[in-house]
């Protein structure tokens, strides 16, 4: 028996629609009310129902942000589950398996495993809606598994269908079965062969980064969102559709990216702060679009969620393979900001950031996230709007218009940043145009006014580089062996950092925010070690060729790359850092 | 008093349509006092793409084809503005027709004025979408089939008076807040495609023409469809929603964005997710 278990992963599988998320969600609560940390993602195909999908959940002491190595408990709805999800079952973990879907599967489960087969198909109650039934029933046998108590248990169902006591009724009917199913495989109440710790927790909120980069971004005073469905970014045009209205906004579903993202151009001239949100094919579809909001100094805020690509590649699965078409993507030269989170609570410290950016360069910003920080749910401490800052940059109230002699759109200055008047103000009428121009507003290919205006845009983000997001540092800092990694690499990387340590490796960990332009404490973190372990989705090693392309010293880097659609766990990257570092 | 940019000159060629819209509607908006401060015009990319510099308003030149989402969001971010749209039927017709169709289902209310002469200009001559004796598109019969249309009209820079009064009608009704305002303009190249001798044989004007009905949306498209049959061209207000009412609308320019003025919304927000 394990006593305290301080860390736990558990998979629900079965075909696309078979309900997994609800078990998972109630186990989720379950952890929750024992002060555990929950991190959630799902594995499913771009379909509206059936094919194989799962629900993965895993409660720890510790907060992460990625599954660990092992499946503790797997929940197998179907054959599949165990032929495909066997492999990762925990050398003495437990399997739930639905044998009315067939016999068990040979050869796929670790021998120590403890299979716990249900006929649930056989098991047909009356009056029971059989999804919800299943759900219950499974979390009966899990919370025996895991020595909650029945009572426990049961308050967690009761909390979860509160308000409706036909459902509650039911449900806990089928938890007792669940019960009953669990005795006959000998685990009685509070004698499971897990028993699940129990810490005191804060206050919590269990969130995707998708919800929390809209719901800061709305703190941070977006009034204006366009987009256009598609995974995995999909989420932030619902949570912009549902609450925008309330705090005076408005949230359009544009007819294509090319619409959204020139929406959004038109509605940032009138001085309101603009977003849209995309993933890679709406990036491609809106590069010319966010050329245009860097050539005619536009605020503009992009929300890449990447996923794998070329082309329309995997979209459920993540990848990090757009940083080379957001850092370089658009006709010619213009300079942009691009900001890359690792969690939710930084999807919306970076979300706020990237709107007062936006003002103050005015122009585009990306917040860079990939399909695992877009979708996946992470608990975390509630976000603080009092701390939320609102930065208008070079914006011309009326009366500071009004003492003007002049007004020029595109005034030269020393900083770059040219004072800007909008719409329906008195004496700042001006040409927007994504022209070459001269300080009205006028087209022109003057050489001199040229390189006066290349020079100028450039120099923006010179002037703002030192309120960009610095990285964050983890690990043994003056270690000379360094690893680095940004959005699902985030967690982890810690976590690897962490078992490498206990192995007797140091290592100093960063993960950068600011992925564009590469920032100075990148830049000295990289080349103040002896080597370092770049870790990526991408099969070009695209962030590695980022850090290069500014100075980084290439032959001290090694880069960690997958593409294949499956984030990394912590034990492939201790096997793959202390193979290495033995050799 | 700021000083600000000095309205340019017209790129166009002598002769060119287009300085006639650009009359008509200074002419309009002068009629309406509007003041140029209240006043967004963007144009899209082509000749017709210049007319925001000659005015002296806030101008703003769009991505080709781009026009009209551009607008609408200027629109939907600050309704209190006047926008108005304006370009080519290369820009409109070729690359940006996706997004008029969106435009008529989404009745934003602002005005379109679509310079129309068949060919592209800037690059010397191609063949628009509009090019008679080529596989052509007629917009306004586009615009009449989608039923949340509410104002379609047609005219021809020959007939000044009619252009400026179409105009000033198109501004009125998208300024009133009655919806998307649509005026396509036939505005011949003379350089490329000088359309004026065929025009002028052609052109059939439906605002005293007793058989159309600028209300009956099916009757006008009977008209327009029986005309171009005869190879007339109709001109003049096609159609109007004789139900439209004015609109009000959210302003998110004038939304509150400090923080700590939202702390409730917020915090209902948060809510959602707690566990």
């Amino acid at each position: 028996m394990t006593e305290n278990l301080f860390d736990i992963n558990v998979k629900v599988a079965g075909q696309g629609g078979d309900g997994s998320l609800t078990t998972i969600s109630l186990l989720g609560n379950a952890l929750a009310r024992r002060g555990f940390h929950l991190y959630s993602t799902r594995n499913v195909a771009s379909r509206i129902r059936g094919g194989h999908a799962a629900a993965l959940l895993r409660g720890s002491i510790e907060p992460r942000t990625g599954m660990g190595d092992n499946i503790d408990v797997l929940v197998a709805f179907d054959a599949e589950a165990i032929e495909i999800g066997g492999y990762r079952v925990a050398p003495h973990g437990f399997v739930i398996y639905d044998s009315s879907a067939g016999p068990l599967p040979n050869g796929f489960l670790p021998e120590g495993a403890t299979v716990i087969e249900i006929p649930f198909g056989r098991l047909a109650v009356r009056d029971l809606r059989r999804e919800l039934f299943k759900n219950s029933l499974t979390f009966g046998v899990i919370s025996r598994i895991l020595s909650l108590g029945d009572d426990e248990a049961a308050s967690v169902l009761e909390a979860r269908f509160g308000g409706r006591p036909k459902l509650i009724d039911k449900n806990l009917q089928a938890l007792r079965e669940g019960f009953k199913l669990a005795s006959s495989s000998g685990f009685e109440e509070d004698s499971g062969p897990l028993r699940l710790a129990r810490v005191e927790a804060d206050e919590r909120v269990f969130i995707s980064g998708n919800h929390a980069a809209a719901i800061g971004f709305l703190a941070a005073g977006v009034r204006f969102f366009a987009g256009y469905p598609i995974t995995p970014a999909t989420e932030v045009l619902e949570v912009m559709n549902r609450h925008m209205e309330a705090f005076g906004g408005v949230s359009v579903q544009a007819e294509d990216e090319l619409a959204a993202v020139n929406m959004a151009l038109g509605a940032s001239l009138t001085g309101v702060r603009s977003l849209v949100a995309t993933s890679g094919p709406g990036i491609s579809l809106m590069q010319e679009g966010i050329g245009h909001a860097g050539a005619a100094e536009i605020p503009l805020v992009i929300i890449d969620a990447q996923r794998a690509g070329p082309s329309t590649g995997m979209p459920t699965k993540p990848e990090q393979s757009d940083i080379g078409m957001i850092i370089h993507g658009g006709t010619g030269d213009f300079p942009r900001i691009v900001l890359a989170p690792g969690n939710p609570s930084d999807a919306f410290e970076l979300a706020v950031k990237a709107a007062n950016l936006a003002q103050r360069i005015q122009g585009p910003v990306y917040l860079m996230l990939d399909q695992s920080v877009s979708q996946d749910s992470a608990t975390t401490a509630p976000f603080d709007i009092s701390g939320v800052e609102i930065d208008q940059g070079a914006r011309l109230s009326q009366e500071q218009l009004d003492a003007l002699d002049e007004y020029r759109r595109y005034k030269v200055t020393a900083d770059g940043l040219s004072p800007l008047a909008v719409p329906g103000m008195a004496g700042g009428m001006s040409l927007v145009t994504g022209n070459e121009h001269d300080e009205w507003g006028k087209v022109s290919t003057n050489p001199v006014n040229r390189i006066a205006m290349m020079d100028k845009r450039a120099r923006k983000v010179d002037t703002i580089k030192d309120s960009l997001p610095s990285g964050l540092r983890f690990g043994h800092d003056t270690s000379p062996i360094g690893i680095v990694g940004i959005g699902m690499e985030s967690g982890v990387i810690r976590e690897a950092v962490e078992r490498l340590t206990v192995a007797g490796i140091a290592l100093a960990g960063l993960q950068p925010r600011t992925v564009w332009p590469v920032p100075a404490d990148t830049l000295e973190f990289v080349a103040s070690k002896e080597r370092v372990y770049v870790v990526e989705h991408n099969h070009e090693a695209q962030l590695i060729q980022v850090l290069a392309s500014v100075g980084a010293p290439f032959n001290t880097l090694r880069s960690i790359r997958k593409f294949d659609g499956v984030a990394f766990t912590p034990g492939e990257l201790v096997d793959h850092i202390a193979t290495a570092e033995a050799e | 008093m700021t000083t600000t940019y000095r309205p340019a000159d017209p790129i166009w060629c002598a002769g060119c349509g287009h300085f006639g819209v650009q009359t008509a509607l200074s002419e309009a908006l002068a009629d309406l006092d509007i003041s140029k401060e209240e006043i967004l015009l963007l144009a899209g990319i082509g000749c017709s793409g210049t007319i925001q510099n000659n005015l002296g308003t806030y101008g703003y030149h769009a991505l080709h084809g781009r026009v009209v989402p551009t607008a609408t969001g200027a629109w939907q971010a600050n309704p209190d503005l006047t926008v108005i749209a304006a370009g080519g039927d290369g820009d409109g017709y070729a690359i940006g027709m996706g997004h008029l169709i969106h435009a008529f289902r989404r009745n934003p209310s602002i005005t379109y004025i679509v310079m129309n002469n068949g060919v592209y200009g800037l690059t010397k001559g191609q063949d628009s979408p509009t090019r008679q004796g080529t596989p052509s598109l007629d917009a306004i019969l586009l615009g009449l089939s989608i039923l949340e249309t509410t104002f379609i009209a047609r005219a021809f820079t020959r007939a000044s008076d009619q252009l400026r009064d179409l105009t000033a009608a198109a501004l009125r009704h998208a300024r009133e807040g009655r919806g998307f305002a649509f005026l396509e303009v036939l505005s011949p190249c003379v350089t490329y495609n000088d359309t004026y001798p065929q025009w002028d044989a052609e052109y059939l004007d439906l605002d005293t023409d007793t058989e159309h009905n600028p209300t009956d949306r099916t009757g006008a498209f009977g008209r327009v469809v029986a005309l171009q049959a005869e190879g007339k061209i109709p001109i003049g207000l096609i159609y109007r929603d004789p139900t439209t009412q004015p609109g009000s609308f959210l302003n998110p320019s004038a939304s509150n964005i400090e923080p700590t003025s939202l702390t409730k919304t917020y915090r209902d927000i948060l809510d959602h997710y707690r566990i």
